[in-house]
């Protein structure tokens, strides 16, 4: 793809560096040297759980394996047939679907916004609006979710004061306490879209911009001419992020649930943590978690394929 | 007209700010009530008797003091080891093309998309194993080491993406300038390069550090004893059956939090500068 913030002017052609070049080819062991540390660290740290995962998919593997000498047995596609077979994962799934919706939309929404607002308001509000989306940024998960599950306390949460509802319980309805999870969700997730949106955006070229206003393009055409497009890789990054993010969401929800959510506030990873570390069905835990992959994959494709094409055009 | 607009957009960007930041003042402004004005009827939306009870429970806590060593060497060695290597690795693929970079770099991004579930449950069984095949020598399960290593598996490719867009950032004819004039491309590398990556550098690892300090996920599966906690799983003692003790957990959180914002304060800039520039360049 284009590369936007090189602008045509620092760089001609691609072509008058030849002594650099050289003097780089000359030299093609280095770069495997440089890359080979970090190669060999994430094979380790994520290549090899990976694989170690899709295996474990397939095979038994509960109390009785950890605390046998034989090797879990391989059961073929069981631990996938039971899933399959489970309503309880369809509901799962569903609800973990609707819910990465709403986030991603609410924050991707909320986020763009933002960082267009805060192109157009004054410096010093902009420096107000940048230290409040960082202290939200800054707060660890398991903070900001005591901080939520305090400001909704049936009893003396502030927010039923502010919204007037007197002793209202936020959680014995899935729905509403689900609600208060996609809440914290937003808003811990905003600042990041807000502070990398607003970054691209201090990157769009300002002589595109004139040129497009000298030929007569009102606001509306620059930005969906111009500025649009300089920033589309990095919203679709930031989307494809918030996608992985809010589809393996798991300490807002727990957290906010005291370690116990019921089966109507579990999500995927939730649900894969509780036949993992509570039933001690390991096998099937990694099945659920390969089949989160997969959709993980199938819902991010469009990243994927955008990715593949910078890819070819680099 | 156009002023009118522009003191509209402020006026409304100081509200949304007003908003965001409600949460954080919650928490820190009930960190200084006592019991009896943070259970009252009417919220004290200003603290009427401040006191720094929650905050001297904090500290008069030995366990405290335990989680927050072990989360300041959980993140040091996290943050050493995931910049050393990924800063050789972001300067190989911003500055060279070499047979499968492209592969390399696409790897680097699909690892960013694994999450978390997928690889705790093989992390915890392997590093069980390990520790078992070495007759308990190598403690890894409920042990710092172990949770070092679950932590690069996020750090790592983060690092490496955000390290190679500040590479990219310095334009490599600066470098070869230097080489005409003399220097070796090593030293051209030293004298020219690195001196202005260092914000870079430095944003990247309290980057990383942020992200290590406020892990909960991957901790919560790896430790199980009490004096192995980080900050974040030492918190959680506040949160009992009988109900959560939200005086000095909000105490404890406002003192876990704080560095992390005022680091943050001094990075961000920086940091999305190299997170844009590396994926607006592809």
């Amino acid at each position: 793809m284009s590369t936007l913030d090189e602008p045509a002017v620092a760089r001609p052609l691609p072509a008058p560096r030849p002594s650099a070049a050289r003097a780089r080819r000359s030299r093609p062991r280095l770069p495997y040297l440089l890359i080979l540390p970090a190669l060999a660290v994430s094979l380790a740290v994520i290549g090899y759980p990976l694989i170690r995962v899709i295996v474990l998919s397939f095979q038994q593997w509960g109390v009785a394996q950890i605390f046998s000498d034989a090797g879990p047995p391989f059961v073929g596609l069981r631990n996938y047939s039971r899933i399959l077979g489970d309503p309880v994962f369809w509901t799962v799934v569903v609800r973990t679907l609707v819910l990465t919706a709403v986030m991603v939309g609410l924050s991707m929404g909320v986020g763009v916004g933002l960082a267009l607002l805060m192109e157009r308001v004054h410096a010093w509000v902009r420096g107000v609006m940048t230290f409040s989306l960082i202290m939200a940024w800054a707060v660890p998960t398991f903070v900001s979710t005591q901080i939520f599950a305090w400001m909704t306390e049936q009893n003396f949460g502030v927010l039923n004061y502010v919204l007037g509802l007197g002793q209202h319980n936020w959680y014995t309805d899935a729905k509403q306490g689900l609600a208060v999870a996609t809440l914290i969700v937003v808003w811990g997730a905003v600042p990041f879209i807000t502070v990398t949106t607003y970054a691209a955006l201090t990157q769009v070229p300002a002589e595109l911009v004139e040129a497009a206003r000298l030929d007569g393009a009102g606001g509306r055409q620059v930005f969906f001419g111009i500025t649009l497009p300089s920033i589309k890789p990095v919203l679709v990054i930031v989307t494809a992020l918030s996608i992985i993010w809010d589809f393996s969401v798991f300490n807002q929800i727990y957290i906010l649930r005291n370690g116990a959510p019921s089966p109507d506030y579990q999500t995927l990873a939730i649900y894969a943590y509780m036949q993992a570390y509570q039933g001690h069905e390991y096998g099937y835990a990694s099945a659920v978690a390969v089949v989160t992959v997969l959709l993980l994959l199938v819902v991010s494709v469009f990243y994927i394929r955008q990715l593949i094409k910078t890819g070819e055009a680099e | 007209m156009r002023r009118a607009v522009r003191i509209g957009y402020s006026a409304a960007g100081l509200l949304i700010a007003a908003v965001w930041a409600f949460p954080i003042y919650w928490m820190v402004s009930t960190a200084f009530k006592s019991g009896k004005d943070m259970y009252s009827a009417t919220p004290q939306f200003v603290p009427l008797h401040p006191t720094g009870d929650n905050f001297a429970d904090v500290f008069g806590d030995s366990t405290f003091w335990q989680a927050a060593a072990n989360s300041l060497i959980a993140t040091v060695l996290t943050v050493v080891l995931a910049m050393a290597v990924a800063f050789a690795a972001a300067v190989a693929v911003a500055r060279f093309r070499f047979f499968g970079r492209r592969t390399f770099l696409m790897s680097i991004l699909i690892m960013k998309m694994v999450p978390s579930i997928a690889l705790v449950i093989p992390i915890f069984l392997t590093l069980t194993e390990i520790q078992d095949a070495s007759l308990g020598a190598l403690q890894l399960t409920d042990a710092v080491p172990g949770l070092v290593i679950a932590y690069l598996a996020f750090a790592l490719p983060f690092a490496v993406w955000a390290l190679r867009g500040f590479v990219l950032g310095v334009p490599s004819e600066l470098e070869e300038a230097a080489m005409i004039d003399g220097c070796s491309q090593v030293q051209a590398f030293r004298r020219v390069t690195l001196p202005l990556i260092v914000p870079g550098l430095v944003a990247t690892s309290i980057f990383t550090m942020i992200l290590a300090w406020n892990e909960y996920l991957l901790t919560y599966f790896l430790i199980s004893s009490p004096e192995k906690y980080t900050l974040p799983l030492w918190l959680s003692h506040f949160v009992t059956t009988e109900g959560t003790s939200f005086g000095p957990l909000m105490a404890g959180a406002t003192i876990i939090a704080l560095p992390v914002a005022v680091f943050f304060m001094f990075v961000q800039r920086n940091l999305a500068r190299g997170l844009t520039a590396g994926a607006v360049r592809g």
